[in-house]
């Protein structure tokens, strides 16, 4: 009995262990702020939000699309499979192919998405298209991890089921086709069952095979989320994560329930009426899989695949007052369709495909890789500077053009404030940036911003802060955030150091890295979108960020009474040294000049301040709560209003002379060298073991110790068994060894038999 | 007749054969083909003996403990969870194995997301414990937590094999083996154990393969202070653009995993077919 519930109380604790963070992130999808660390109220507010999300709506059906069309394919090809294996005579064959069918299943699935990108990328070369990575892509690589547990799961099926039964089947008068429906398919119906929930379930949950396969405006589930780490993870997911949660509770609990009943009672009739339930049900799935497809197609569609920043444009959501925002995308959608029916005299759907990635250098890597299929992208400006040097984005049109064919542009001239005088290059500066300021125009720009940093005022010092060395204060070891990529990283020591951070000497190079190595013992981590959680929560005290992004973090800390301040870091000479960035909007090479159109359309209304469509250059603004280049946006007294003083930190680069920090410190497009410096550096310092901690190398070797040793022990131990008993009874150890499931075993029943019959003589 | 069968037996495997070539053999191929050339497409040994500098052979054994520590904390929190399962009922057992399958249902980067909370100085676990006096423990950002990370989010398929080789086992076998004078214990030794050995061999596989190159785990809980091999090929993929680096430490990666394979094969007495 004691036994009993000691056994209890250990099956609690590990499914306490299992469903802790499940519970935690139900609970903080009734969290009323936007914070995943800290309960702030319970409210319905991200159900909401979720369900007015369209991009994330979009990317739930794409991952049901993806895991039914895979786990369906990879079923029907793997039964077949497991049929033909199971048949063959040539074991060397069908040994070879069990080898090759368990390789996704046996090597990681890093290296199982990098090859098939790779593949994907040659085939790519070679027919010469841009656009090789999309939906189709992904599937393959699905169906591809699917198939051995297809595989697995049916093959012991085949392998149990009685040899004679068809055999009787067909002597009985059944031809091959009905032997196989009613003898051979009801044995292996479970296997295949069980074999196609365990695809869909994988293929649901991938993140790392689609991240490296995908492209061409398709986004899974698992991909938005991961994205959202230039902004943050919104308790929104954590929503759609219960939802998804409950609803799998509900149906398992249903089978199960269902499943016992039936087994019990089940007359002909109940049978047949089964057979049409599960034909049915198979026939919904499949005729709403070919809906999604086909559905859309009645009229006509035009869609733009937008490729922009995680949680970078007003999407509808609400805001802490429970106001509802603008829905860019939507907005578009209604403008949009409604000029093009009218001018071509038809109805056309127009549709925004918006997806999203977590930097300048996923977007590039997508890019380079052959994901086509992007309208608009929104780089930055030395990613910009590289697309365009590389020849990845294409003139959205001359630089007299223009004006024409972007109704909005003269909205990024800048307007001197009262009594201000500008030159021509001063006003110019949003329409000239120094990455796009040739003859043709490649983009437009979007938001621009600059680096600060944010700190807690309740634990640092007033005396300590001012410049970028505070970032390298021993004081505050362990409560330091340093961006979790390269050239932001690296960024802050070069300011700190007075560095040209777009062509540093050798020698300078050095400096930085080992600046960089020195602050990281007192670095807690390297984050990007964590910072928000670790700021707000008070569990990091300073941490280099996105102005825009700080403002949001002190509203929330201010919730609960933590104190964050932010600042531009200065040198000794008092002046501002720090990054300016620009993100625009671009065209890639690949698009064709009749998406080209939709897309310069896109750029536009993003410009535009139109309030019958929500005004939507001010809503974005709003939104993103970085600098606006828009004159439109910036001089509008309801976004003033809004900011409510905000714009003095988000806009102070305009007063410190934004030409200036444009032109020196702003990044541009490395020279090869220099990026490939760039690179190894980063590498030697994310590898630089800081807290080289030895115990976890000494457990695992003691660890690994003892296990070799206790399998040495048994083995000598059976080594000598054996031969004792051969000595005594060579009959017995010979059953034993016959290759029963264990030796062991066999061991210790025939020592068992032993006994008990000498005990007897 | 018979031979018209046999055709349709082999082309019945010939979609899957035609499929395995074109998807797993041709992309490994390449794997090795830019492991073992340089960016113009010279062959050359320069990537793999890059590799051989210190901090990469660091990287490559922190991944190999934190795994092998990984595998083995959840060898032993799940043989005798399932253990345990296969002692209820069967409507019970039913139940239990579907709850320790659903948390798979769930994004794995969101409850490694959800960890976070948990862990964090500040966090729920500390709060917790401060209430109780047991004062704020240093949690998020250590190998520990990387550690539990991986252990957690691998853990059903640990105890999924293990409980599916347990339940198969015969009744009867443990009841003879009991009445011919084993106690408890030994049943435990001698019968259940070298009869589960199948089953931990597969658990053992699906959780060491995937945390040695898992890379999300150890950037939100270890805080990007631990890099394992996963973190360091999504870098060459994701922002280096060393394609041929990256492929160079996925081809160790897979010898490494093949030698471990192997040798625990070798050593559990296994036919190493990997059972679910």
């Amino acid at each position: 009995m004691k036994r009993k519930a000691a056994s209890n109380i250990y099956t609690v604790l590990v499914f306490i262990f299992l469903y802790m963070p499940i519970a935690v992130l139900i609970l903080f999808s009734f969290n009323s702020s936007s914070s995943t660390g800290r309960f702030d109220g319970f409210s319905l507010r991200w159900y909401r939000e979720l369900f007015s999300d369209a991009a994330t709506m979009n990317a739930l059906k794409n991952t049901l699309i993806l895991a039914v069309l895979s786990s369906i394919i990879a079923t029907v090809i793997g039964t077949l499979a497991a049929y033909g294996i199971n048949k063959m005579k040539n074991r060397h064959l069908k040994g070879g192919i069990t080898a090759v069918t368990n390789v996704p299943m046996m090597n990681p699935e890093i290296v199982t998405g990098i090859s098939m990108m790779l593949l994907f990328v040659f085939v790519g070369g070679i027919i010469n298209s841009k656009t090789v990575l999309g939906f189709g892509t992904v599937l393959i690589a699905h169906v591809t991890f699917n198939l051995p547990y297809v595989i697995l799961s049916v093959m012991p099926k085949f392998k149990q089921m009685d040899k004679h039964l068809p055999e009787a089947a067909l002597d009985l008068g059944c031809t091959p086709m009905q032997s196989f429906l009613k003898v051979e398919l009801p044995q292996i119906l479970p296997g295949i069952i069980s074999g196609f929930i365990m695809a869909f379930t994988l293929s649901l949950d991938d993140f790392i095979i689609s991240y490296f396969t995908v492209g061409s405006g398709f986004e899974t589930l698992p991909i938005r989320i991961y994205s959202m780490t230039k902004k943050r993870v919104t308790p929104d997911m954590y929503a759609l994560s219960t939802l998804i949660f409950v609803v799998i509770m509900i149906l398992l609990l249903l089978s199960n329930i269902s499943g016992d009943k039936e087994k019990k009672t089940l007359t002909l009739k109940q049978k047949k009426r089964r057979k049409i339930a599960i034909i049915s049900t198979f026939s919904v799935i499949a005729a709403t899989t070919l809906g999604l497809f086909i559905g859309t197609s009645f009229t006509e569609v035009v869609t733009v695949n937008v490729y922009n920043w995680g949680e970078y444009i007003s999407d509808g959501g609400e805001d802490e007052d429970g106001v509802a925002s603008v829905d860019v995308n939507k907005e578009f959608e209604k403008y949009y369709s409604k000029y093009l029916s009218e001018q071509k005299g038809r109805k056309i759907k127009v549709k925004v495909n918006y997806t999203t990635y977590a930097s300048n250098e996923d977007l590039y890597a997508k890019l380079k890789a052959g994901a086509g299929g992007y309208d608009v992208i929104v780089p930055s400006d030395y990613m910009i500077e590289r697309l365009i040097a590389e020849g990845l984005i294409q003139p959205i049109a001359s630089r007299e053009e223009i004006t024409n064919v972007i109704k909005n542009y003269d909205y990024l001239l800048r307007e001197p404030s009262d009594g201000e005088t500008m030159t021509k290059e001063e006003t110019e500066i949003f329409q000239k940036p120094f990455y796009d300021n040739g003859e043709d125009v490649y983009s437009v720009m979007y938001t621009y911003g600059v680096v600060g940093i944010i700190y807690n005022a309740d634990h640092v010092s007033e005396e300590d802060i001012g410049g970028w060395d505070l970032l390298w204060n021993e004081k505050y070891k362990g409560k330091i955030l340093q961006f979790n990529n390269a050239r932001d990283a690296f960024g802050t020591a070069m300011y700190k150091l007075g560095v040209n951070v777009n062509d540093p000497t050798a020698e300078q190079w050095q400096d930085v890295l080992n600046e960089l190595i020195k602050q990281k013992p007192i670095v807690q981590s390297y984050v990007m979108d964590e910072v928000f959680n670790k700021m707000e929560s008070g569990e990091a005290w300073i941490a280099p960020y996105y102005a825009g992004d700080a403002l949001s973090m002190i509203y929330q800390a201010e919730d609960r009474n933590i104190n964050l301040g932010f600042y531009y870091p200065q040198n000794e000479e008092g002046e501002t040294v720090t990054n300016v960035f620009a993100d625009a909007m671009c065209i890639p090479a690949d698009v064709s000049e009749e998406q080209k159109a939709h897309a310069i359309a896109y750029i536009d209304f993003m410009l535009s301040v139109d309030e019958n469509y929500g005004s939507p250059a001010i809503a974005n603004a709003e939104y993103i709560y970085y600098a606006s280049p828009n004159r439109m946006v910036y001089t509008n007294s309801s976004y003033l209003e809004t900011l409510d003083g905000d714009e003095e930190i988000i806009y102070a680069p305009i007063e410190n002379n934004i030409d200036e920090l444009f032109n020196t410190y702003a990044y541009r497009n490395l020279s090869s060298k220099n990026l490939a410096t760039l690179n190894s550096n980063w590498e030697t310092l994310k590898v630089e073991s800081s807290s080289f901690n030895g115990t976890i190398y000494i457990i695992s070797a003691v660890i690994a110790i003892a296990i070799i040793a206790f399998i040495v022990f048994i083995a000598v131990r059976r080594k000598y068994r054996r031969k004792l008993y051969w000595e005594q009874s060579p009959i017995a150890i010979k059953k034993a060894s016959k290759n029963t499931p264990s030796d062991d075993l066999s061991d210790t029943v025939t020592i068992a038999i032993k006994r008990s019959k000498s005990n007897k003589d | 007749m018979n031979n018209k069968k046999s055709l349709l037996q082999r082309a019945a495997a010939a979609p899957h054969i035609v499929w395995s070539v074109l998807f797993i053999i041709a992309p490994l191929i390449f794997v090795i083909y830019y492991a073992f050339t340089d960016s113009e497409g010279s062959f050359t040994m320069e990537n793999i003996k890059n590799l051989a500098q210190p901090s990469y052979l660091e990287i490559f054994l922190r991944s190999l403990c934190f795994a092998f520590l990984a595998t083995i904390i959840c060898l032993i929190i799940a043989y005798p969870i399932a253990y345990f399962i296969t002692k209820a009922s069967p409507k019970t057992q039913k139940i239990l194995i579907m709850l320790v399958m659903l948390p798979m249902w769930m994004n794995f980067l969101i409850r490694t997301y959800s960890w976070m909370a948990l862990l964090e100085d500040s966090g729920i676990i500390n709060t917790v414990l401060k209430l109780l006096g047991l004062g704020p423990i240093h949690m998020i950002n250590t190998e520990g937590a990387v550690i539990l990370g991986m252990v957690y989010n691998f853990l059903p398929y640990m105890i999924l094999p293990i409980h599916s080789v347990l339940s198969k086992i015969d009744t009867r076998l443990m009841e003879a083996a009991s009445d011919l004078g084993c106690n408890h214990f030994q049943v435990i030794t001698k019968v259940v154990f070298p009869l589960s050995i199948p089953g931990i061999i597969s658990g053992i596989t699906m959780v060491f393969v995937p945390s040695i190159s898992t890379f999300y785990i150890s950037q939100k809980l270890g805080g990007g202070n631990f890099d394992l091999i996963g973190d360091t090929i999504e870098r060459q993929f994701q922002t280096a653009y060393n394609y041929n680096l990256g492929a160079a430490m996925s081809f160790i990666l897979m010898i490494l995993i093949i030698i471990s394979m192997t040798i625990m094969n070798k050593y559990a007495d296994d036919d190493g077919g990997v059972i679910i």
